[in-house]
């Protein structure tokens, strides 16, 4: 388990006031928060962020963790491979100091206990107390069952035809003495035909079951549809390229188009330009309405690899003399 | 087995039957809150900004609202805004309205572009 430097991941000295840190926290939460960053590993960093807020915002386990991060840039740290030079990082094995937190009361301001912390961060606080949502027992009072979400990824063109699927769902259950332990199921999922990207699934009475006679929650499963090669969807609109010869799209052609669920002759009209996009109404994800697909024209050149077809090109630029495509942007 | 206060797991299928998932399901406001883990009132004030409508009726007690199965990842959004970034709800509902278009002005982009 590695040493985490809170300070560093918000950006701020160890000296820093609770002002400061909360500030630094509040920008970097925005920067990174996954439904708003496009940064590339927006979940992790945020995590991150969080994390170290969690730590140091927090009177009592910010001193705690000021204990710790002192010996371990002093290089006092204990377990195995520590060194004494006073190096902080390259990852140096971490274990906390035996005895290093006696004197230190946590008072637990939870938050509703779905929290996912490091192995660092536990190993100093401690987990949070299993069964967030009414850990002790209420005698005798029904009460529904929770819901249970996950997410399947499904490829693009299970997506279109449906199917039934295989899904792995693992969930923390507690025992009669609360010990959290993760629990396996496997379930047969029927997908219906032309399911979107984002879009939830129900699965009624899936979830925990209800005490008493009060019904069980729900499954909810969140569809993601992971990228294709060839095909892009666009909420129910799929686009893929088509790939045409020079000669194609200046003469027209019909030419044959695979998509997701077979494939389509369509007709290219003389004079296409690359870039335009040939509307195949809908051919998108199947649905009430369904999607349309776009065939995006691209121009494929042949390899020029011999005296016969360097000449063929010679000959069709002798039949444009007056062609000139930077003639606009001329000086 | 008698249910005491550890999470019961739910009954497995029978084997070899696959489960029918439904996608036109509806919420009621209060199977809304327990799906997206919001508080009631979260829930009251982000349909008073617009950032969900109840798909009928929509007026009257609130008991009797539907609400559509796309609102579950709005809610849930909605959650993670005012949960991680403390806003409230007028700003959820302009931090969503603001995504939305951001999300259509790339997909024109995209097909400006050539897909």
């Amino acid at each position: 388990m590695d040493f985490k430097d809170y300070y560093k991941t918000l950006g701020v000295a160890s000296t820093a006031s609770a002002d400061e840190i909360k500030r630094a926290y509040r920008k970097l939460a925005r920067k990174y928060h996954p439904d708003v960053s496009k940064e590339p590993d927006a979940e992790a960093r945020f995590k991150d962020v969080a994390e170290a807020n969690e730590a140091l915002c927090d009177v009592e386990r910010r001193a705690a963790y000021d204990t710790i991060a002192d010996d371990h840039r002093s290089g006092r740290s204990s377990g195995p491979g520590s060194h004494q030079n006073g190096s902080r990082r390259g990852g140096q094995p971490f274990s906390p100091p035996p005895g290093w937190d006696s004197g230190f009361e946590f008072s637990g301001s939870g938050s509703d206990g779905e929290s996912d912390h490091s192995d660092f961060f536990e190993s100093l606080f401690g987990r949070r107390a299993a069964g967030g949502d009414g850990a002790q027992p209420r005698a005798a009072r029904a009460r529904p069952g929770g819901d249970h979400h996950a997410k399947i990824r499904i490829d693009l063109v299970e997506a279109w035809r449906g199917g039934t699927r295989s899904v792995s769902l693992r969930a923390p259950v507690a025992d009669a003495q609360g010990h959290v332990l993760m629990q396996e199921r496997q379930l047969e999922v029927n997908i219906p035909k032309g399911v979107r990207n984002g879009q939830h699934l129900r699965l009624a009475g899936q979830g925990s079951a209800g005490t008493g006679d009060a019904p069980a929650g729900d499954l909810f499963l969140e569809i993601e549809i992971a990228p294709h090669a060839r095909f892009r969807l666009d909420g129910r609109d799929l686009f893929v390229d088509l790939l045409l010869a020079p000669w194609e799209a200046a003469l027209g052609a019909t030419v044959q188009l695979a998509l997701p669920d077979g494939s389509v002759e369509l007709t290219v009209p003389p004079n296409a330009k690359p870039g335009r996009q040939l509307r195949l109404k809908g051919k998108g994800l199947p649905g009430t309405p369904p999607g349309d697909a776009y065939a995006v024209l691209v121009l494929a050149l042949p390899a020029t690899d011999s005296p016969e077809a360097q000449q063929a090109w010679r000959t069709l630029a002798e039949g444009y003399p007056d062609f000139n495509p930077r003639a606009a942007t001329a000086g | 087995m008698t249910s005491t206060s550890a999470t019961p797991t739910p009954a497995a299928p029978a084997p070899g039957a696959a489960l029918s998932a439904q996608i036109d399901f509806e919420f009621s406001l209060l199977t809304l809150g327990r799906a997206s883990r919001a508080a009631r009132t979260d829930l009251l004030a982000w349909i008073d900004e617009g950032v969900l409508t109840p798909v009928a009726p929509s007026t009257g007690d609130a008991a009797t609202w539907r609400f559509g199965a796309d609102s579950l990842a709005r809610a849930q959004a909605a959650r993670r805004l005012a949960d991680d970034l403390a806003i409230n709800a007028a700003g959820v509902a302009l931090v969503l309205d603001l995504l939305d278009h951001i999300a259509e002005l790339q997909a024109r982009l995209r097909h400006a572009s050539g897909g």
